[in-house]
């Protein structure tokens, strides 16, 4: 009878995906076996139970990037009822604006500030930041990299570059902690983030009030003063972009710098000596890191007319998600995907571009996204991370991975927020 | 006034075609091209200002 039973079963079907499997902690410590059966088998692939469709490949990812008349970013209408910021727990910013006019406005009055000249002004601050930073914890020959260091550094850069009370520096820590915690699902993580961001909405406000009369050259002044089109940004809109820089442009920074040192001590220790030898070599390990294993993983999209791909059509209206962390290992455009490796001569070293397109004819990572919604501060969180790692590499001799083994890299759980990196990484070394 | 790309100075940063999609387009291989020769309009005028203040190449420029 049992037997019976049995033969009636449907076939195994050993490459379906069960969309509970992206909620799992399996899928968070290592996406990317999941990451090859969603390219292999399913590169375009209908997640019915989080009501969305899922991408995958290296060059999907690219078109719907390119794409802005299929796929757009926003969820509310720029002149509709929704009051933008209110259930953001940054408030009003940049992220919550799609393919709009609104959207162009505010990051060009803005992204100017993060290139060229204007970035260059502020990397000897990055490095005496740093050299402060080292200093607390470089005679004790050893270093929790994550919280003595990589989550040190970035954050008082920016408070430095907005001109912010360096006595204040640990309060924006606190802050920036509760307000990415705030990003996630969590309920209670949202509450402490969004009371993070009134604190600190209050502790700017007369900041903005004196910079917006008596200007000076920091960060703040310039983002109250800045005009374009004859029109400035309202006091809101420059709390919600102060959020969202602490927050966005510090952690991203932060994870970027433990991963860079997690893969130089753990992953590829031989590669470490090639970058001792040459430090300019921070610049690959940088990109390789993005390409690997990025901060981010993830970006959304929504569709905005019927889209056809691989023989199927995506409605209209249709929640997607872009695996950027999968497309980068697609076998079909890096070979030994899975191999991190920074002397790679499959992938754009250097600078990235947000066209995705580069004179050398190869492919960059996707790490920063591409196109309309590409991460304002590409160029910032190169400098400041080659800055960082190549000031922590020159105060330690012979640095060690205190321990053998690493649980590695990690998302962190669905509640909280944030981004991909080392919970902890323990080095120990000679002082310099 | 005309506006000019230096396709060699231009290292396809796409600032100019993601910013002013009215004045730019982005061919397949990411140069930049004009779609709009005719720059009489007031605000075709100002999205090609605009373009060359914010190219990181240098290589838009406006001649009179």
């Amino acid at each position: 009878m049992a037997e019976a039973l049995q033969e009636q079963q449907p076939p195994a079907l050993p490459n379906e995906i069960d969309p509970r499997e992206f909620d799992g902690p399996a899928f968070q410590r290592d996406p990317f076996p999941l990451y090859k059966r969603l390219r292999d088998h399913h590169p375009l692939f209908h997640d019915r139970f989080h009501n969305r469709w899922v991408l995958s490949r290296y060059w999907d990812i690219d078109g719907a990037f390119q794409d802005n008349a299929s796929y757009d970013r926003a969820v509310y209408k720029p002149d509709g009822p929704y009051q933008f910021g209110s259930t953001h727990v940054f408030g009003p910013n940049i992220l919550e604006y799609g393919n709009s006019p609104q959207h162009r406005w505010l990051r060009n009055i803005v992204a100017g500030q993060f290139v060229g000249n204007r970035l260059q002004v502020f990397l000897p601050m990055v490095a005496q930041i740093c050299d402060e930073v080292i200093a607390t914890f470089k005679e004790a020959g050893e270093v929790e990299l994550v919280s003595q260091f990589s989550s040190q550094v970035p954050i008082r850069v920016i408070s430095n570059m907005l001109g912010l009370p360096r006595q204040d520096e640990d309060t924006f820590v606190g802050w920036y902690q509760a307000l990415i915690a705030g990003l996630g699902f969590g309920g209670e993580h949202l509450a402490r983030g969004i009371q993070a961001r009134n604190e600190m909405w209050d502790y700017l406000d007369p900041l903005i009030a004196t910079r917006s009369k008596t200007p000076g050259d920091d960060l703040l002044s310039r983002i109250v003063s800045a005009e374009l089109d004859g029109a400035r940004m309202s006091p809101d809109e420059v709390k919600g972009f102060v959020a969202l820089l602490l927050a966005a442009g510090g952690d991203t920074t932060d994870k970027a710098i433990a991963n860079m040192w997690f893969h130089m001590m753990y992953t590829r220790p031989d590669q470490y000596a090639d970058v001792q030898a040459d430090p300019n070599l921070w610049d690959d390990v940088f990109t390789e890191m993005m390409r690997y294993d990025p901060v981010v993983h993830a970006q959304f999209r929504h569709t905005t007319r019927e889209v056809e791909l691989h023989g199927r059509v995506i409605p209209e209206r249709a929640g997607i998600i872009l695996y950027l962390g999968a497309g980068n290992r697609d076998e079909r455009v890096f070979k030994d995907p899975d191999t991190f490796n920074i002397h790679r001569s499959d992938l754009h070293m250097g600078r990235e571009n947000r066209s995705g397109r580069y004179k050398d004819g190869k492919p960059g990572h996707l790490g920063f996204g591409i196109g309309q919604h590409f991460c304002m501060g590409y160029a910032m969180a190169r400098q400041e991370a080659m800055i960082a790692c190549t000031k922590l590499m020159a105060a330690m001799d012979t640095p060690q991975p205190k321990f053998d083994r690493h649980p590695g890299i990690s998302s962190p759980s669905i509640d909280s927020g944030g981004f991909r990196s080392p919970q902890e990484l323990v080095l120990t070394f000679n002082p310099v | 006034m005309k506006v000019r790309i230096d396709l060699d100075k231009c290292y396809r940063s796409g600032e100019c075609y993601y910013n002013h999609p009215e004045l730019f387009e982005m061919s397949d291989d990411g140069d930049p091209a004009l779609k709009v020769t005719d720059l009489t309009d007031a605000g075709m005028r100002l999205h090609a200002e605009q373009a060359a203040e914010v190219c990181p190449a240098g290589a838009i420029s406006i001649e009179e």
